[in-house]
């Protein structure tokens, strides 16, 4: 059952009704139902955008991959078994599948920054600081392995659960711990080199 | 500072950044959500149109054979190759005595060959 409470819920889907699933949704708009795609798009869309921004990197690339992997839920309606898996688990697959065959087709682009809402309170100073972290964690996901970066993503981000990320991955419980462990190493490694740009004091 | 003290710390800032990331989480633009529901509806309209109904044999095989314009020219072809059968132009031979030769010599001359020895025999 989704946890309809969750932060990563967009507040566009608190219209919709707590106790119905992504699976009956799935179900309605299979047999014609054009508000349960709505309600679908409310839930997963931003869920999927979010993992797609983290693993891209690049807002147009993101949106291109959040638009294909919805249209391929969509059609995969008719034939959606209820109760085998979970709709969120099928389309968090499904969007880190396309953004790795994108990563593969590109070389290795520029960053393009990440829209963060701006703090009114902070300084100048403390803004620039602030804009160089975020891009410094988005830098150094993007520098590590495809698995890790997945792993970090989906367990540090978008705060699932190690099990779920397993069926996510395809993997064990045990293989996510290790990859999401040599991940956050491998970052702290990358973002070490980068302390005195970042502001950060080295006690 | 000790190597464990080093790790926390690094853990620490580490987890500062993924709070923050997670703070930051993008929302769905307004005009990517319309694409996307704009998809769904295609494939929701797409889906309840009703199934063709099942085609005859003879609609399948005039499909096959390249559809009405093509059958027209076939008729056109075989209804000239009955009437060359029936009234072969002046510059074509008569297929029925091709077929069925009552003259040899005739044939023969046809043919353009020399025709001593049949004389010779005769």
């Amino acid at each position: 059952m989704e946890d309809l409470t969750s932060p990563l819920q967009d507040v566009r889907g608190a219209e919709c009704a707590a106790d119905t699933t992504d699976d009956a949704l799935l179900r309605q708009f299979a047999g014609g139902d054009a508000a349960a795609a709505r309600q679908l798009t409310d839930r997963l869309g931003p869920r999927c955008f979010s993992v797609a921004m983290r693993m891209l990197g690049n807002r147009a690339e993101a949106e291109d991959v959040t638009q294909d992997a919805m249209m391929r839920l969509w059609q995969m309606a008719p034939k959606w078994v209820p109760g085998q898996a979970k709709v969120s688990t099928w389309l968090y697959r499904v969007t880190l599948n396309l953004c790795v065959d994108l990563q593969r087709k590109k070389r290795p682009d520029c960053l393009d920054d990440v829209p963060e809402p701006e703090d009114e309170d902070l300084s100048a100073t403390e803004r620039l600081q602030e804009a160089a972290r975020k891009d410094a964690l988005q830098s150094a996901l993007s520098q590590l392995p495809d698995r890790q970066r997945q792993a970090v993503i989906l367990r540090h981000i978008e705060e699932l659960p190690n099990p779920e990320i397993a069926r996510i991955m395809g993997i064990s419980t045990e293989a996510v711990e290790s990859l999401t462990a040599r991940g956050k190493r491998a970052l702290a490694a990358i973002l070490a080199g980068r302390q005195d740009e970042l502001g950060y004091e080295d006690g | 500072m000790n190597w464990g003290t080093k790790m926390a710390e690094d853990d620490m800032k580490l987890d500062q950044l993924f709070a923050q990331a997670r703070q930051a989480r993008p929302e769905l633009p307004d005009d990517l959500a319309v694409r996307i529901l704009t998809d769904a509806e295609t494939v929701r309209l797409d889906r309840m149109k009703p199934a063709d109904p099942p085609r005859s044999v003879w609609a399948r095989l005039l499909d096959g054979i390249g559809g009405w314009q093509s059958m027209g020219g076939l008729v056109a072809a075989s209804a000239a190759g009955v009437w060359i059968g029936f009234a072969a132009p002046d510059f074509l031979p008569d297929p029925a005595t091709i077929i069925f030769p009552q003259d040899t010599s005739f044939v023969v001359a046809d043919l353009g060959l020399d025709t001593t020895f049949l004389e010779d025999a005769e």
